[in-house]
């Protein structure tokens, strides 16, 4: 598609964003307050309280449906601009959620997520080199599986595919394979922390440690609790998030530095040079935030000034998720097989289970903050 | 007769395209996608910053495009050796199999070799021979890897 510019680029946007804000209106305006008084099977709120769903999940799962069955499987051009812009969105919304935090909040919890981040990043790109070598896949996509299943799916396979010269295809096939388990831990999460009690901050703990895609992350959390505030699994789980991108730069350094230390022809690679060129500029703009919060310049808590931040954010995490899922193709996701698959599985389920066990084991019910 | 080959990594496919073109006295054209949907593909990662997003896309660029030398090259080889003229033509696009189909619409061809699965750029993860299929007004021949 040819690349439009200016004014015929904001025109070309209308289209698919139209669609997307008219859909959210319909879900948030309409279909959620029905949800919640619809009898079925003799209980009110069926939908709610035995299915979990909400705007977020609801918002997730029509955008599959655009794209998988009324698209029949690719976004038409002309909404294909619009829907480009779901980045747009839900990079702004997490920059906004810094605004959550407090600098002496973050320092409670964020020991305790650096921690865990750390040890499940790295332990799990550990377990990617075992058993990528055991069966016998490729170095170039042991180092994309790694930075994939240990740090977040998409964006951990693009920044390191480059500097491990991984096959553009198989990258590919990497991301079908992290979408595609990210997708069933995003439904079966709320499921599974409803069920054992989880609070909001053991469940944003485990889904920011668990989940590989930092979007899901984010889904999963919102659709626990779609409440935007200090306290909900939104508030825990994107610190867990944040720390984890953070670490994009020192994974693709490692990863790196693993690859081409076995190859003939070494290139030279400097963290300083990786920072500048992986950092997600993004993070400063959350912590900007933080540090406005912090001071006491966006009011105090309950202010109108944060109500209606939280009210445009709850708008843009619902616009950018809609966008989330017409980006996910069934189809796409089903071609995921072989060595990948098998990998990126096994290392996924791991991490998955064992940061439940470990939160559940080590972690208290309720945070500091 | 007018001979459509569709090119991806398959040698198979171009052996069967040229004992066709060889025995039937047709002409051969091989149509080579650049694939260019990389852009849309990753489009909903919302982590990285637009220079680290900028050298993945120009990585899986200067990819497609070695591939394509790649693949002419082989070609090539195997024309000369199976004594066939082939006429190489390459396109860029979004969706692999829509510049297949527009190829065949304006280049008036008889009969489409594609291999099957079709492995080029990111149709390794779709089904380009049913979109092809559904579209084409030529016979097809899917040749299996």
């Amino acid at each position: 598609m040819e690349e439009k510019q200016g004014v015929a680029k904001v025109v070309s946007i209308i289209p698919g964003l139209a669609v997307m804000v008219l859909t959210l209106y319909v879900l948030r305006i309409f279909v959620e307050p029905w949800m919640t008084d619809a009898v079925v099977f003799g209980q009110k709120g069926w939908f709610v309280k035995v299915l979990h769903l909400n705007y977020i999940l609801l918002a997730i799962i029509t955008g599959m449906l655009y794209r998988n069955v009324l698209f029949g499987g690719k976004i038409p051009e002309w909404a294909e601009e619009g829907f480009r812009t779901t980045r747009l969105f839900i990079k702004s919304g997490v920059i906004m959620l810094g605004s959550l935090y407090t600098i002496q909040s973050l320092a409670k919890v964020g020991g305790i997520a650096i921690g865990l981040i750390m040890t499940f990043v790295f332990g799990t790109i550990l377990f990617v080199m075992w058993f990528g070598k055991r069966v016998g896949m490729e170095r170039s996509m042991i180092g994309v599986m790694g930075a994939a299943a240990g740090v977040c799916g998409v964006s951990a396979c693009i920044a390191t595919s480059p500097a491990v010269r991984a096959k553009p295809a198989d990258v590919a096939l990497a991301i079908a394979t992290v979408l595609g388990f990210g997708i069933m831990t995003m439904f079966i999460s709320p499921f599974i922390g409803h069920a054992l009690q989880l609070t909001d901050y053991q469940f944003g703990a485990w889904v920011g440690t668990g989940i590989l895609n930092s979007g899901q992350v984010l889904a999963t959390c919102l659709a626990y609790n779609p409440t935007i505030a200090p306290g909900t699994a939104v508030a825990y789980g994107e610190i867990w998030n944040v720390v984890r991108v953070i670490s994009i730069p020192f994974v693709v350094f490692f990863i790196t530095m693993w690859y081409w230390r076995a190859e003939a022809e070494a290139e030279c690679i400097t963290l300083g040079g990786i920072i500048k060129d992986k950092f997600p500029v993004f993070v400063i703009g959350f912590f900007g935030m933080t540090a406005l919060s912090s001071l006491g310049m966006l009011g105090a808590e309950g202010s109108s000034t944060l109500k209606l931040m939280r009210e445009v954010m709850s708008w843009i995490f619902g616009l950018g998720l809609i966008g989330q899922g017409a980006y996910i193709d069934i189809r796409e996701i089903k071609a995921a097989g072989g060595k990948p698959l098998q990998v990126g599985l096994a290392a996924g389920v791991l991490k998955y289970v064992i940061a439940l066990i470990v939160i559940m084991l080590f972690v208290s019910k309720e945070a500091s903050f | 007769m007018r001979i459509l080959l569709a090119l991806d990594d398959s040698t198979r496919s171009m052996d069967e395209a040229l004992r066709l073109a060889h025995d039937r006295g047709a002409e051969l054209s091989a149509l080579f996608v650049l694939d260019t949907g990389w852009s849309v593909y990753t489009g909903h990662d919302f982590l990285l910053g637009s220079h680290a997003r900028g050298t993945f896309l120009d990585y899986a660029r200067d990819d497609e495009l070695a591939q394509e030398k790649a693949t002419a090259a082989e070609l090539q080889n195997r024309a000369q050796a199976a004594g066939v003229d082939c006429q190489l033509k390459t396109a860029a696009a979004g969706r692999v199999p829509e510049a297949i189909l527009a190829e065949l619409k304006t280049g008036g061809y008889d009969l489409l070799v594609m291999s099957h699965p079709f492995r080029r750029g990111l149709e390794v993860m779709r089904d380009a021979a049913t979109q092809v299929l559904k579209g084409a007004d030529c016979d097809v021949l899917l040749v299996k890897r």
